[in-house]
């Protein structure tokens, strides 16, 4: 009998785990459903847009839809039933023989801090969603580009936006950066960006490798702080050679200013009229403070559930957390089950040990008549498929301009009119 | 003929691309695709042709998968006289590193007296091209090769 598994969250942990599910039994029918109408989560919507190598994974996803039989469910948003949605995860449950839940964590973590709701203040989920062309970004949420940004966080999500905000128009060639982002930056002329983080340098979140990149750009001038916070600087540690490597960095003609501080805090958003114009930070031990006239702030300090789906819950009554395991035909995989931390790989690594308890539980999981998919199908006339991404993946390829791979549609509309008309027409 | 692939692998690109060798030339030839996570170096059969396909991580390292066993390798004094191997790497042209992972396993290899067939080709994740559709002729070029060799041997 053909077990109905629904994977629900089309980004990398989800397809993974498509992956490794098939490669343990081929017999299982797999549906990958999302909320939105186009699949690859934070490949498509997080990952930068100049850094289609990374991206190109979707290569790998697509040939699960391409030739492995996995079905791609697009516009369908589960949810608990007190969050409205298309369909309760209960009610999902009980279409379907295992359910599991790749939604990641998409929510911005908030500092907790005043000032945090001033007019350009951003986090970094918004603002990278908004750069990726994700269509349920608004643009009233984003700041313009100020001249001054402050970005609070040391990860590589925040070596991202640093980038993104330092780099120049010509520079995005090759990647699929809408013009219009790289316009408005452009416009901005930005001057200084001060990027503040908690821990000394030697023990900062990001990739040297993220750090060295930043240099590339031309007309960029470095101050590096604080390297000898805390732990004595080692110019062996290669997150300080890297940082070293940007300070030698004499630009020919400077476009912009760019501060690394190490070992501060944020204490509190500074402004007027509703409006950000300063940051003020401090040491741990409160022995100093400083304040930074910024006109934009972006916190890139984490991410957290957007509680659509009662994660705290689950996750607290999990029967076996490290396992994926939330309850009977119930499991968790990718950032919703780990939390916001670790790269594409990590979610390769963890979706196989998920993979693993799927199948070891279905060998004595009791028959059942789930109807999977058809059910949904006979329920909602919403849904898109694989074939309706592929015309809008045609379609942004075809549309781009000069320079750049693909041309994002930014709507759920302009996505919808693409994906639906044709099935109609064709049906 | 026989042929041993082993991968090392991150996100799974190097993985895929032996499993489409596998379709590919699996009905001529021999072949066995192994996890270069789970390979002793001391265990290699040095009579059997080697095909290496690994990705580049970090600042030019290898990765993930690939590690234990240059790390093992390294550390040894396991003589690989009488192995002859091919090697293909994946890569991002946008690290001034490209290739350095395949690179250094290459190395190592050569080190420990391997023979290396043929050039290491190196698949770019910012171009065109798919790496299967590079890896193939190169693939069938490093067996004609090795196939030349073991007749005249
Ligand atoms: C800005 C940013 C940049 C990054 N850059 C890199 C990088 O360069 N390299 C790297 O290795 N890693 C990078 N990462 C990390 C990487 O993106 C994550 O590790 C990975 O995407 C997590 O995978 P996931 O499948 O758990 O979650 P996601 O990728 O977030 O996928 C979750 C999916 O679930 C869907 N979904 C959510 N809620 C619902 C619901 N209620 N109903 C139906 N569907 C739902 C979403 O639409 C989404 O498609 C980056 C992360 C961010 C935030
Ligand atoms: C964080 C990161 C670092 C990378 N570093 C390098 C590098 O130094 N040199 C290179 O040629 N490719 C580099 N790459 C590109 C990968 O090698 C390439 O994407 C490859 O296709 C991955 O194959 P895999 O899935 O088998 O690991 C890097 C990719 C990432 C995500």
């Amino acid at each position: 009998m053909t077990r109905k598994i629904a994977i629900i969250g089309a980004g990398p942990s989800g397809c993974y785990l498509a992956q490794a599910l098939l490669k343990q039994d081929a017999t299982v029918e797999i549906d990958i459903i999302d909320r939105l109408p186009v699949p690859f989560g934070l490949v498509r919507y997080g990952v930068a847009p100049d850094h289609q190598g990374t991206k190109a994974v979707s290569r790998q996803f697509a040939r699960l839809f391409e030739r492995q039989g996995v079905n791609f469910i697009g516009n369908l948003d589960i949810c608990t039933d007190a969050h409205g949605g298309d369909i309760s995860l209960d009610d999902l449950r009980a279409i379907y023989d295992v359910v599991v839940l790749a939604t990641g964590l998409s929510s911005d973590r908030k500092l907790g801090i005043a000032g945090e709701d001033l007019q350009g203040v951003v986090g970094s989920g918004v603002l990278t969603r908004a750069w990726n062309d994700h269509p349920d970004s608004k643009d009233s949420e984003l700041p313009a580009p100020g001249k001054q940004v402050a970005i609070i966080g040391n990860g590589n999500v925040a070596m991202d936006v640093l980038r993104i905000l330092s780099k120049q128009d010509h520079e995005y060639e090759g990647s699929d950066f809408g013009s219009h982002h790289a316009e408005s930056i452009a416009a901005a002329k930005v001057e200084r960006i001060e990027v503040i983080g908690r821990s000394p340098a030697g023990m900062a979140k990001f990739d040297p490798v993220m750090v060295k990149e930043i240099g590339k750009s031309a007309g960029l001038k470095f101050e590096i702080h604080d390297l000898d916070f805390d732990a004595a600087s080692d110019s062996e540690n290669p997150k300080i050679a890297a940082l070293n490597g940007l300070a030698e960095i004499e630009p020919d003609a400077k476009r912009c200013t760019i501060s690394f501080r190490f070992g501060w805090s944020p204490v509190s958003f500074i402004g007027a009229d509703g409006k950000l114009n300063a940051l003020h930070i401090a040491r741990a031990d409160g022995s100093e403070t400083l304040e930074l006239p910024c006109d934009m702030a972006v916190t890139a300090v984490g991410f957290s559930d957007d509680q659509r789906l009662g994660r705290m819950d689950l996750i607290e009554s999990a029967a076996d957390l490290d396992n994926g395991r939330l309850g009977d035909g119930l499991y968790a995989a990718g950032w919703f089950r780990r939390g916001p931390q670790g790269t594409i790989p990590d979610n390769r690594s963890d979706s196989q040990i998920v993979a693993a308890a799927i199948a070891q539980d279905l060998a004595t999981m009791p028959e059942s008549d789930a109807p999977g998919r058809e059910a949904l199908f006979a329920r909602f006339d919403h849904l898109t498929d694989y074939a309706a991404w592929q015309r809008i993946d045609e379609h942004e390829r075809a549309s781009c301009t000069e320079g750049r791979l693909r041309n994002k549609l930014r709507t759920r509309r302009d996505m919808l009119k693409l994906a639906l008309n044709v099935t109609e027409t064709t049906q | 003929m026989k042929i041993n692939i082993l991968y090392g692998t991150e996100t799974g690109n190097s993985e895929m691309l032996c499993e489409d060798l596998e379709s590919e030339f699996g009905d001529d030839h021999e072949l066995e695709i192994m996890n270069l996570a789970e390979v002793d170096p001391a265990d290699l059969d040095l009579s059997v042709f080697h095909v290496f396909v690994s990705s580049s991580y970090g600042d030019g390292e290898l990765p993930a998968s690939a590690k234990p066993f240059a790390e093992k390798l390294e550390g040894s004094d396991t003589d690989l006289a009488g192995l002859s191997f091919a090697i293909f790497g994946l890569g991002d042209s946008d690290y001034e590193t490209f290739g350095h992972g395949s690179e250094q396993l290459a190395d190592m290899l050569v080190k420990h007296n391997a023979k290396q067939v043929g050039p290491r080709v190196i698949h770019d994740a910012q171009g065109d091209d798919l790496a299967e559709d590079v890896a193939f002729p190169w693939f069938a070029e490093r067996v004609a090769e090795a196939e030349a060799m073991s007749d005249a041997a």
